[in-house]
């Protein structure tokens, strides 16, 4: 009977219930879509760390990870790697090995990075080979090809085809040095990758720095790489004693911290629209409220209970939020997944951003996300909850009497 | 001839109040750029067997080593086969290595100056500064006494140097070096150079072993001269990146 009583009151004022209405759900609709818009953008500075470069969890000497010291190497098993690939979870594993040294073209010389990878399955864990902006990805393992970043590329005014020379110190304390053939130049939009990083094959490395069969790193990447840190142990397990698991959190406490502290953010934004939206709800039931103090008299008169006609108001109140939460999450939804395909460009007006270890790309891209319309709807029915509670508590506490004579 | 007393006494006198000088006036930049250029002369010759100790690998490095004033410097490697006619140039502030192997002229840019020259424990900066040093540092004298002095030598406020203090012990006679200590800009000392096994060359004494030891890790550089001779008529073009790959 309340429900049946609710509806009616709440269509009695249709024009004001859909005024409050229509304010409630554009705020869930604007915060479902900004926290879509939060999500995208962590989105894509995880992955453009992750997939541009370390994977979602790295498999190393212990030591290596924070010196990067040549001798911190393991040795390279393609049965592990194997076994590693087995399990659910994990979707690519590859092998790298690391040289830092001088890369060199027609009198220009320049410190480089380069990463010795098995270009096949290199592509299961990063997108360097989808992010070229000339020549090919190399299919083979061999070879003493050479994929430049575009900043070291452009420092050296190498193109696809010219011959750079590799000069560095190997394992052994001799002098590395050989000739590289450029066969294609990456873009990550990371300055600071795209500046020194080189990728070359993992067989030529091993030999230039006197480390046959030996790597620096197993690159992992992850189903869902939120749960990386879950994983840690449970990878851990599978490996030698010697061998350490890092997750991308461990790896880019930044690109952490970052994350967390949008949690805080998300419930500073939800703060916001919600107190206007709550104090929307508030003054409508108020009013309500007071327009009825007569037919609540007549209701108390014929025998409902105190508590029942609390509980209409907060009825009332509840439902307007329900159905406002239920058009705003369409709208939401919606509006996020217009926006999650290819999103919007912006770089005619902005630049990426490289921050916490990862890149922002110019472009406005949500990711929809389960958590990103639960807690808002959660917190939305609790808002007109207390925003409808002051006014109900009003309304049972009225004497049938003075209400009736409507004083 | 008789010297009137009063003239001998009014001499003598003189004489004792003259301060007397405690050997002569040391001019500290001289003295170190003296110690500095033991090995160069006018120019130089030398063969030199390089010794290295890491925690990872030990080798040793024959090398033929020619200088020209303090500005010019060639060295090439001798020894091992691997690499043979692997050599560095430097030229005033500039340091070329050639790559026989892939027969390419690298130089060397600013920001790789700190790293190791031929895998040793010295650098290139060492290569280079070594040449500016009693310009970029002011002298001070700490200690003197009979067997030689201690100085300590501090960069000057915009002098492009990369250590924080150096101190030079030197020996009096013969006037070789026999420790210089380097301090990074912490003041903590970081590395030492010992020099000793001092022998005479024509008119010069040098130390003909040289022990270069990082104070951070348990690791050395030993340089030996096993030949070396001075101020022999080299040509100019010997110093060129042209003559670099020349060998």
């Amino acid at each position: 009977m309340l429900w049946t009583m609710a509806v009616r009151n709440l269509w009695r004022n249709r024009r004001r219930t859909l005024l409050t209405m229509s304010a409630l759900m554009v705020s869930v609709a604007l915060l479902i879509l900004s926290l879509g818009i939060f999500s995208g953008m962590f989105a894509a500075m995880l992955a453009s760390a992750t997939q541009q470069y370390h994977g979602h969890m790295v498999i190393s000497v212990p030591a290596y990870q924070d010196r990067r010291q040549l001798h911190d190497s393991f040795p390279y098993s393609r049965q592990l790697l194997d076994r590693l690939r087995e399990r659910d979870e994990i979707l690519g594993a590859a092998p790298r090995l690391r040289g830092f040294g001088l890369v060199s073209r027609a009198g220009r010389t320049e410190a480089g990075e380069l990463l010795g990878i098995d270009p096949g399955r290199e592509q299961q864990v990063t997108s360097l080979n989808r992010m070229l902006t000339a020549g090919v990805f190399p299919s083979s393992g061999q070879g003493n090809w050479v994929i430049l970043g575009r900043g070291l590329a452009a420092k050296l005014e190498a193109r696809p085809g010219d011959e750079l020379v590799f000069f560095t110190q190997a394992a052994d304390g001799s002098i590395g040095n050989d000739l590289l053939q450029v066969t294609g130049i990456f873009a990550t939009g990371d300055f600071t990758r795209d500046n020194s990083l080189a990728l070359v094959s993992l067989d030529w490395l091993q030999q230039l720095l006197v480390l046959p069969g030996r790597i620096h790193e197993i690159a992992l990447a992850l189903r869902s790489p939120m749960s990386a840190a879950k994983l840690v142990p449970v990878i851990s397990g599978q490996l030698p004693p010697e061998l350490e698991v890092y997750d991308w959190g461990r790896l880019l406490p930044e690109m952490q911290e970052v994350i967390a502290s949008y949690d805080v953010s998300r419930f500073i934004l939800m703060l916001i629209l919600y107190a206007a939206a709550g104090l929307g709800v508030l003054n409508t039931f108020y009013m309500s409220v007071l327009e009825r103090v007569r037919e609540f008299g007549v209701l108390l008169a014929i025998g409902l209970k105190p508590a029942a006609i609390r509980n209409l108001v907060l009825l009332e109140s509840l439902l307007l939020g329900m159905l406002s939460l239920l058009a705003g999450s369409g709208v939401g939804v919606f509006m996020t997944l217009l926006l999650s395909g290819r999103g919007i460009d912006l770089s005619r007006w902005i630049s990426s951003v490289t921050y916490a270890g990862g890149t922002i790309p110019p472009r406005l891209r949500t990711e929809l996300v389960v958590d990103n319309l639960l807690l808002p709807g959660l917190v939305l029915l609790l808002v007109c909850l207390l925003a409808g509670y002051l006014p109900a508590r009003r309304a049972s506490r009225l004497q049938p009497v003075a209400a009736l004579r409507g004083d | 001839m008789k010297i009137p007393p009063l003239a001998l006494t009014l001499c003598w006198s003189l004489l004792l109040l003259m301060p007397l000088p405690r050997c002569y006036a040391l001019d500290l930049p001289a003295l170190i750029r003296e110690v500095e250029t033991r090995y160069q002369g006018a120019s130089s010759h030398a063969l030199v067997t390089m010794e290295i100790r890491t925690a990872h690998w030990q080798r040793s490095l024959q090398l033929e080593i020619w200088s020209q004033g303090r500005d010019r410097f060639l060295a090439r490697i001798k020894a091992p086969i691997k690499e043979q006619g692997v050599a560095t140039l430097k030229v005033d502030q500039e340091v070329w290595n050639y790559l026989p192997k892939v027969d390419r002229v690298l130089k060397i840019p600013p920001s790789m100056m700190g790293g190791a020259w031929m895998g040793s424990h010295l650098t290139n900066d060492d290569l280079v500064k070594a040449n500016r040093i009693d310009r970029d540092y002011t002298f001070r004298l700490l200690e003197e006494d009979a067997q030689g002095w201690l100085i300590e030598a501090l960069p000057k406020p915009d002098a492009p140097v990369v250590w924080g203090k150096l101190l030079y012990r030197i020996k009096r006679t013969p006037l070789v070096p026999v420790l210089i200590s380097y301090f990074d800009e912490e003041m903590v000392e970081v590395r030492r150079i010992h020099f000793n096994r001092v022998r005479q060359i024509g008119e010069r004494w040098v130390p003909l072993r040289m022990l270069i030891e990082p104070l951070e890790k348990q690791e050395q550089t030993l340089l030996e001269y096993s030949e070396i001779e001075f101020d022999l008529p080299l040509a100019a073009t010997l110093f060129s990146v042209r003559s670099l790959k020349r060998h």
